[in-house]
């Protein structure tokens, strides 16, 4: 293992007395009221207010029976499914993004509690991202909207749902009579009984048209493949097939495909028990992404130098013996001969050596790399990605897209509906839960198109800046109060069930939109047609030994229903597409790459807090997007983080603060969209900046790539929450090398297989407490870096399964998250090209934790199974603990956050059930922090006295073990010699972080293998 | 005099006084501790249900109704679907079944007073303690003994704690099975 310098921020880096403040302080502004006493002095109105209710609060004790523990009603007629105090599971589908992953919704006296994945799905094998975890916070948001609202000037007037229906219908019938196009504007549908519901309509009201899109859409992606592969339907690349990956700007592993299958199919390459399987992953691009981030060699390229390097790429593999056909060999090497390797390599500075590392790699395992290109990417670069994967025969390793019901608008369509709208030829828009009016470009003036359409009705479940622009809107039910069906086009179905009934009488949006082609409301009506459809469609086809019923009960039991059939792609590929391919040249200019976000999705979920708390992955920023820009850009123009700076694109302008990011190439900014949104709700409120202002559709027709920028320096600034520089452990760049602490441990696999590795382990240390033997059951957990991507479904996981509140951005800017676990982003090498090691960071569960030590009221404690104990009707609040540990994994409750963030947003009514009942809800001036799951595991030990069997502890999986895509977390008994995890912790990469403390922590990390040649940028 | 009057009153009253308070709260505090406890709490019900009658005479078992015992952590108030298994057929002419009917009937779920009750920082569960062998009235006392029935024992951590420590002096008929409960906060508190 080498000896290399880590950091997490700049000022470490440049070793300044900032960043050493920074790790010897918690808190490093120190105790502040923000609510000021001050404020509070005297009698206000405030004031009285809270006298007076404490007045009538004691009257109202004094007078009440002080005996009395209020009631308890049970049910008049219990469910026999239900039982009190038992969690029931219900396989259904998210539809938090496209991906359409199979859920387990974990249900408690009929309220949803938590999300997981459904186990049984073949796509996503019961994992999840962040995003369907929150999905749960956006059921039980306060401000879902309850009553239909009809539009009255310029505020909106509340109507009861015949009223609307009778209106809606009417408007319809007009819009039909008088030969004006009903417009359906909705998200790709993959539901094939909804898309015969709008056969249906369409048959009742001829002159309806469908518009699908999806914000940030890869529309060069898929017509580069249309026009490649004409006869085959969209294929992506199946990781777990794949010896080497050259990823281009693409983000597979966070944002882009099916990421959560990509994960995982990625770090089954990543097992250090098979060391020969291990890929070789390149990732050249701009943004330092999450998947940049976990490449063996990341090259950092401006975006508009991609084209060439890849061209570049081609010519030389060209040059080599492919076995392809030679006329085309020939004739395409005859497009791209100018393309030299010196020249590029000179130009973009690039290392040489490494790109013919790279085409040496790409040739030994030809058939069995993926070149793959990132969605925001012009057409060119991905046609030559699809010419050097037909060219190295990758086809063998792709596997199809899941096809939508309805086949995509494509955007010159949009265009079409725009200005059919203008022209007045629109009668009725459905907006069916999107927001175009946030999502498309300023340009395209969808916003005023809009005003001339004569009535439009948004079907949403919170107000957007589309719906605050309808004639009528109408709420719709959450996914889990729905019924309905997806199917991939390629043979997987799976199912929507609802788990609650609709909290707030609301109608999802099928039924709405069934009951006006029948003339008639009616709730529960989609249902009936789901199944019946289900009958006709799929039941009758087969021969079924059972009757439907059974057959329904038993899909929607499962989740998922598989076609069993043969696919056949046609790979041909037109290369005539070659002969007018125009070249790109890279330039000296600014380049700006608009990404996809890490957890808001298309800026639906940016009113949902735990996703605006949760860190982004690299630079841990929280409640904000920012530009990233480079360092030594930065130091140039003299700017500093949260500096703002004005963007300048053609005619149009964007202000917004930059973010220093390592390893961004210097005239490059990178934004993630999605947020800026005006009209979202008080979560969301001053949360981030809107690009859409900067944007221009033509120009995102070929990508989201903008050349030729400009970017001046303005006089503001703004703070931006990051969380990178907090809970920092103390690993002072110490001269003398035998004292470093060795928090991050990793080497090469060539080293590793060839037994030259070597894992930093401190001498033999003496304790000066006795050592307490633990016989029995002793919980411990596995952290293999080699598999952490560093996503945050675990951090989420946590929150979810924890009750873990959401503190706000001015918290987090006090180093008052209170997330209980974290994923630590350390970097080595220059802030240039930085190698980059996550390390997820929880209560280490010592066995001779400092933190019980010093706690004066024994509120933290030991157990007799190896947990560290925190109990909170103990704790008074010294933080003495949270001092003294060396992992800064304890969190305090400076405020009852619940009830401080926002006006006590997260203590409405219907917000509170979604806490878990098994945790406790923690109060002001308690500590807190990881327990490994206690209530599972008691669960466990409770279940085996009832099967009156010992405890094992493979039965127990904590949150974060559960939800890690990666399956990088193990959780067990370490006694158990015959567990995964007694295996695991006892492997010889294993090691303990601040070993040398000697605290006998209970996490194990796995050090990190990178599979780089060592003569070549190791 | 006023010397003598001053010393009067700090050798002689004011211990007096001081003594008269301290003991006065000493035995307040142990003589309400279990009224403060709940002990002997008994609430009137909505129905006027009798575990005397249910229990005791008729002998039905407790797991007959409270079937949540066994299996996780609450015991569960029987639900009123249970009372209607027999009581859509027995003794369907009592004016408290009369009215118990015409509730189910109606839909309304009945509001049983709350007897006993832990903090909500504690996390008890029934069937763990049941599936050990251990009997209801460890912690409920006979209430097949009582027409209304009203809290016996008191349930503060330090009850829990004297059984898990001693648990064959507090159930010396259960010897054989039960040994020393755990002790870790853990096992209560999460």
């Amino acid at each position: 293992m080498e000896d290399k310098r880590y950091w997490k921020f700049f000022d470490e880096l440049q070793d300044t007395a900032k960043s050493e403040k920074l790790k010897q302080e918690e808190f490093p502004e120190g105790l502040k009221s923000d609510k000021g006493f001050e404020q509070t002095q005297g009698i206000n109105r405030r004031k009285f207010l809270a006298l007076t209710a404490s007045t009538a609060a004691i009257f109202a004790t004094a007078c009440s029976d002080y005996r009395d523990k209020g009631s308890i009603v049970p049910y008049n007629q219990q469910p026999e499914n239900i039982q009190i105090g038992k969690p029931n599971f219900y396989a259904s589908t998210c539809t938090s993004c496209l991906n359409h992953c199979g859920i387990l919704i974990k249900t408690r006296e009929g309220r949803p509690l938590k999300i997981d994945g459904n186990p049984d799905h073949p796509i996503n094998k019961g994992k999840i991202c962040p995003i369907g975890q929150a999905s749960i916070l956006n059921l039980y948001h306060p401000e879902r909207l309850r009553k239909p609202l009809k539009k009255n000037g310029k505020s909106f007037n509340e109507l009861n749902w015949n009223t609307l229906f009778t209106e809606i219908l009417a408007s319809l019938e007009k819009a039909s009579n008088n030969g004006k196009i009903v417009a359906i504007l909705s998200q790709p549908i993959f539901s094939p009984t909804f898309v015969k519901l709008i056969y249906m309509f369409q048959a009742k009201y001829p002159t309806t048209k469908v518009y699908t899109y999806s914000y940030l859409e890869s529309y060069s992606k898929e017509q580069a493949w249309e026009e490649f592969y004409p006869k085959a339907k969209l294929s992506e690349f199946d990781f777990s097939r794949a010896n080497v990956i050259l990823a281009i700007e693409s983000n597979f592993l966070a944002n882009e495909g099916n990421f959560v299958r990509n994960i995982q199919d990625f770090v089954s390459k990543r097992d250090i028990n098979r060391p020969n399987e291990f890929s070789r992953f390149y990732s050249v691009e701009t943004d330092l992404s999450l998947t940049g981030a976990n490449a063996d060699y990341r090259i950092p390229l401006k975006a508009d130098f991609h084209y060439e390097f890849l061209a570049t790429l081609l010519n030389e593999l060209l040059k080599r013996d492919l076995n392809y056909n030679r006329a085309i060999v020939e004739k395409i090497q005859g497009k791209f001969s100018r393309f030299n390797l010196e020249d590029f390599a000179s130009k973009a500075g690039v290392d040489i050596k490494l790109v013919r590392n790279l085409i040496d790699d790409l040739i030994q395992n030809k058939g069995k790399t993926a070149v793959i290109a990132g969605d925001s990417h012009f057409y060119e670069v991905h046609l030559l990605c699809l010419l050097i994967n037909e060219v190295l025969g990758n086809s063998s390793i792709y596997r199809i897209c899941p096809q939508p019901s309805l086949p995509k608008s494509k955007l010159f369509e949009i265009e079409e509906l725009v200005t059919l709208m203008n022209q007045g030829k629109v009668g009725v828009l459905f907006n069916l839960d999107t927001n175009p009016v946030f999502h498309f470009p300023s340009d395209l003036g969808f916003e005023n198109a809009l005003s001339k359409v004569e009535s439009v009705v948004s079907f949403v479940e919170f107000e957007s800046e589309t719906a605050n622009r309808s004639h009528y809107i109408v709420p719709i039910s959450h996914n889990f109060e729905s019924w309905g069906d997806y199917y991939d086009g390629i043979g997987l179905f799976s199912t929507i069930q609802p788990v609650i009934e609709p909290l707030f009488g609301t109608y999802q949006k099928e039924d709405f939109l069934l009951s006006l082609v029948q003339n008639k409301l009616e709730r529960g009506i989609y249902h009936k047609y789901l199944k019946s459809n289900w009958q006709e469609s799929y039941f009758s086809q087969e021969k079924y030994a059972v009757d439907f019923e059974k057959f329904w009960h038993s899909v929607l039991h499962d989740g998922t229903f598989e076609l069993k059939q043969t696919l056949i792609n046609d790979y041909t590929p037109n290369f005539e597409l070659f002969d007018k391919i125009e070249h790109r040249f890279g330039t000296k200019d600014w380049v700006l790459v608009i990404k996809k976000p890490y957890f808001i999705g298309d800026g639906k979920f940016l009113n949902n807090g735990w996703l605006n708390e949760l860190p982004h992955p690299i630079t841990k920023v929280t409640w904000d997007n920012y530009a990233g820009i480079s360092q030594s850009d930065a130091n140039r123009l003299g700017l500093k983080n949260g500096d703002i700076v004005e963007l300048g694109y053609g005619k149009s302008k964007l202000e917004i603060p930059i973010f220093v990011v390592p390893g961004i190439p210097s005239s490059s900014v990178v934004i993630e969209a999605g947020f800026g949104r005006k009209e979202s709700g008080i979560v969301a409120e001053n949360v981030g900046f809107y690009v859409g202002k900067i944007l221009q559709f033509e120009t995102t027709k070929k990508g989201y790539i903008f050349e030729k920028i400009s970017l001046n320096k303005i006089n503001k600034s703004y703070q931006i929450a990051t969380t990178v520089e907090h809970h920092s452990l103390n690993d002072t760049f110490y001269s003398e090398l035998h004292k470093k602490r060795h928090i991050i441990q990793e080497g090469l696999l060539e080293d590793y297989k060839n037994g030259k590795y070597h894992i930093h382990r401190p001498h033999e240390l003496k304790s000066i407490v006795p050592e307490i033997k633990y016989t029995d059951v002793k919980w411990a957990m596995v952290i293999d870096m080699n598999k952490c991507v560093g996503c945050g479904a675990c951090i989420m996981a946590c929150n979810v399964e924890n009750n873990i509140p959401v503190v706000g951005k001015d918290q987090v800017l006090r180093s008052r998250e209170m997330q209980w676990i974290r994923v630590d982003t350390y970097f080595s090498g220059t802030a240039e090209n930085p190698e980059v090691s996550f390390q997820t960071m929880l209560c280490q569960h010592c066995d001779d934790a400092p933190c019980e030590n010093v706690c004066p009221v024994v509120a933290t404690v030991h157990s007799s199974d190896g947990l560290n104990l925190m109990v909170y009707n103990r704790c008074v609040g010294t933080r003495y603990c949270s001092n003294n540990c060396p992992y800064k994994v304890r969190r305090f409750n400076f405020f009852d956050f619940r009830s401080h963030f926002k006006n006590g947003l997260l203590y409405k009514d219907t917000y509170k059930l979604a806490n878990n009942p098994e945790v406790t809800v923690r109060s002001r001036g308690v500590m807190e922090k990881c327990t490994f799951c206690i209530q599972r595991i008691t669960e466990a030990r409770h279940q085996a006295i009832a099967e009156n069997k010992p405890l094992r502890g493979n039965g127990v999986r904590t949150a974060c073990q559960e939800a890690c895509p990666a399956n990088a977390i193990t959780f067990g008994d370490m006694n158990d010699k015959e567990s995964e995890l007694y295996q695991l912790r006892n492997h010889k990469l294993g090691y303990y972080v601040l070993e040398e403390l000697n605290v006998k922590p209970n996490v194990t990390y796995i050090a990190k293998l990178r599979n780089k040649k060592s003569e070549v940028g190791a | 005099m006023l010397k003598s009057q001053l010393d009067y009153i700090l050798k002689v009253r004011v211990p007096i006084a001081a003594f008269v308070v301290v003991v006065t709260y000493i035995i307040t505090f142990f003589v309400s501790k279990p009224e403060r406890d709940g002990v002997g709490y008994a609430p009137e019900q909505p129905i006027n249900f009798s575990h005397k009658l249910h229990a005791g005479d008729m002998q039905i078992d407790c797991k007959y109704c409270h079937i949540g015992v066994e299996k996780g952590r609450f015991a569960t108030i029987p639900s009123t679907n249970i009372c209607m298994g027999c009581h859509s057929v027995a003794r369907k002419d009592k004016p408290e079944i009369i009215r118990l009917s015409q509730m189910f009937m109606d839909n309304i779920p009945i509001k049983w007073k709350r007897i006993h009750r832990l903090g909500d920082f504690a996390y008890f569960n029934h069937s763990v303690h049941i599936n050990k062998g251990i009997e209801c009235k460890y912690c409920h006392g006979e209430v097949e003994k009582m027409d209304v029935v009203q809290q016996v024992h008191r349930l503060t951590m330090g009850a829990c704690l004297d059984c898990h420590r001693n648990p064959h002096k507090n159930m010396p008929d259960l010897k054989a099975q039960v040994s020393k409960g755990p002790e870790y906060c853990g096992s209560c508190h999460r």
